[in-house]
């Protein structure tokens, strides 16, 4: 790592200042933060530490309205073990917590860390190479390079995939993020949080220089929903997934009344699917239908030299994910 | 590299981070952050450089010297020659350098020492004193859970995280706690056997 400043603010606008300032980068637990640090893919000169805040930022609040509100420093085993997630409604968001990366790693990491992870593309995350969105190259080099591990959809001029799998997992359940710029706050849809069009040119996220999300809500559910998240991947541990999917169903009278359902990992963006999510409206659940909406959700796909697999397993989780909610 | 120690640290000094430090644990104890609201307007901070902090480790107070980026483990291992905990991958890949920052095992090498100012860290090092060692060390002996023994001392970290966590843990459980450590000799079966015995109170 190159020497840098550390910053320890006591209040969130001190936070806010602070990471507003040229060459200044925030942390929370900081896993991935440090680990491109250590690759020098990031020489911040100024490290502004959240983790001063933690008392402040670090919670799971039940809402009167049955929701929940989530600080955004929340270790994840917090979120794979707290109570609160205990309900089939939150179904989704705690397996998505409970398998990330390691049970070392869960203990620190954070759930707004996650979601703002930098991707895991391994011409980004090298030093050795310089692609077009990480503003080193004039152009991306898995679009004809390595690429088993990169989008199948989505993609513009940057195939990179979106890592968290916290996303879809929130994003079927219709979170929305507060965040504080300078000393405004405001909350928006999860969804916001994400560039519509996903080019190399752009951020991964949606946020201004200085502005930190604080908190992470789940609103209250609708009656008798139920949710799940599936991926698959290539390790059981220690991992990141190659498809994921997550999905919110409320099934009455034998009949799916509402649906949501989103794909992780297969774009540079998590990617809600509400066509595919359609098809399940009104109809009662069977093999023959989730097959049908897989095949809906991988309709657009055009996937790369090395990923085409990554349809077939892709299908296969979304069939899983609405068999894990609706059996 | 090493760089030279700054002769007056800009805007921050030890007696200062360490009130600070005591006002961020008061506030995580659940007291109204309201007032620190009204706080001077430049923050706390570490210039680039050595600054002597005090760490509390193994139920000890130890003054060393880090920079800003030196790794939990780093400070553990080349400041305080506590060398239990291994670098291994130094990514968080691995387990090698698994410690318990207030009673949860985490990975030393992706966290920075500055960051465990204010906690309690517990090392491999506190399971032996003298000639006595922990029930589960002895366990890992008695059942042979290792070839190399490089990965060990995660393994029993996060073996002791399982056992302090759910007291007697089904072989499920003891994998899941463990699905952060690696052993590249593959002695998991062992390893599991030697956390079993341990929750069944053997100590021989």
């Amino acid at each position: 790592m190159k020497p840098f400043t550390y910053i320890l603010p006591r209040s969130l606008p001190e936070a806010a200042t602070a990471a507003a300032r040229k060459g200044a980068q925030l942390k929370a637990a900081g896993i991935d933060l440090i680990d491109r640090m250590k690759e020098r893919i990031e020489t911040p000169s100024e490290v502004v530490n959240l983790l001063s805040l933690k008392g402040e930022l670090s919670y799971i609040k039940s809402e009167r309205d049955s929701g929940l509100r989530i600080g955004a420093l929340t270790t994840l085993n917090d979120l794979e073990l707290d109570a609160a997630l205990g309900a089939a409604q939150f179904g989704a968001l705690r397996e998505a917590a409970g398998r990330t990366a390691t049970p070392l790693v869960r203990n620190r990491a954070t759930i707004v860390g996650n979601l703002l992870q930098v991707t895991r593309c391994w011409y980004l995350r090298s030093a050795a190479f310089g692609c077009l969105h990480g503003k080193k190259g004039p152009a991306c080099l898995a679009m004809t390079g390595e690429n088993r591990y990169h989008s199948v959809m989505g993609y513009f001029d940057c195939v990179r995939v979106h890592p968290s799998n916290l996303a879809p997992a929130l994003l079927a359940l219709d979170a929305e993020f507060t965040s504080q710029l300078g000393d405004r706050q405001s909350r928006r849809k999860l969804s916001e949080l994400f560039p519509k069009e996903a080019r190399a040119m752009l951020a991964e996220h949606t946020l201004l220089p200085g502005e930190i999300v604080t908190a992470i809500h789940v609103p209250a559910q609708p009656a008798n929903a139920r949710s799940a998240y599936r991926e698959s991947r290539e390790k059981l541990s220690f991992d990141w997934a190659t498809t994921a999917c997550a999905a919110r169903i409320v099934v009455e009278g034998g009949k799916i009344r509402t649906a949501t359902l989103v794909l992780g990992a297969v774009a540079p963006v998590p990617m809600p699917m509400p066509e595919a999510a359609k098809l399940l409206i009104g109809e009662a659940p069977s093999d023959e239908l989730f097959q049908k909406v897989a095949n809906a959700a991988y309709q657009s796909a055009v996937p790369l030299s090395q990923n085409v697999y990554k349809v077939q397993v892709g299908k296969a989780v979304v069939r899983e994910t609405l068999h894990a909610i609706t059996r | 590299m090493s760089l030279p120690d700054e002769p007056e640290r800009r805007g921050f000094s030890r007696r200062a981070f360490i009130k600070g430090a005591s006002v961020a644990a008061v506030t995580s104890a659940g007291v109204a952050a309201a007032n620190l609201a009204q706080a001077p307007q430049e923050p706390k901070s570490f210039a680039i450089g050595e600054h002597e902090v005090e760490l509390k480790i193994n139920g000890q107070q130890r003054k060393l010297k880090v920079e800003t980026r030196t790794t939990l483990l780093d400070a553990l291992r080349d400041r305080l020659d506590l060398t239990g905990a291994k670098k291994i991958c130094d990514r968080g890949a691995c387990g090698g350098c698994t410690v318990h920052v207030d009673g949860h095992a985490v990975n030393s090498c992706m966290m920075l020492a500055i960051d465990a100012i204010g906690s309690e860290v517990t090392t491999i090092e506190s399971l032996t004193q003298g000639e006595q060692v922990h029930p589960l060390v002895q366990n890992f002996a008695t059942c042979d859970a290792m070839q190399c023994g490089f990965c060990t001392p995660g393994m029993v970290m996060s073996s002791l995280a399982c056992l302090q966590r759910r007291g007697k843990p089904t072989r499920e459980q003891v994998q899941h706690d463990l699905s952060g450590n690696i052993c590249r000799c593959g002695t998991y079966g062992r390893i599991f056997e030697a956390v079993e015995r341990t929750a069944e109170g053997a100590t021989k």
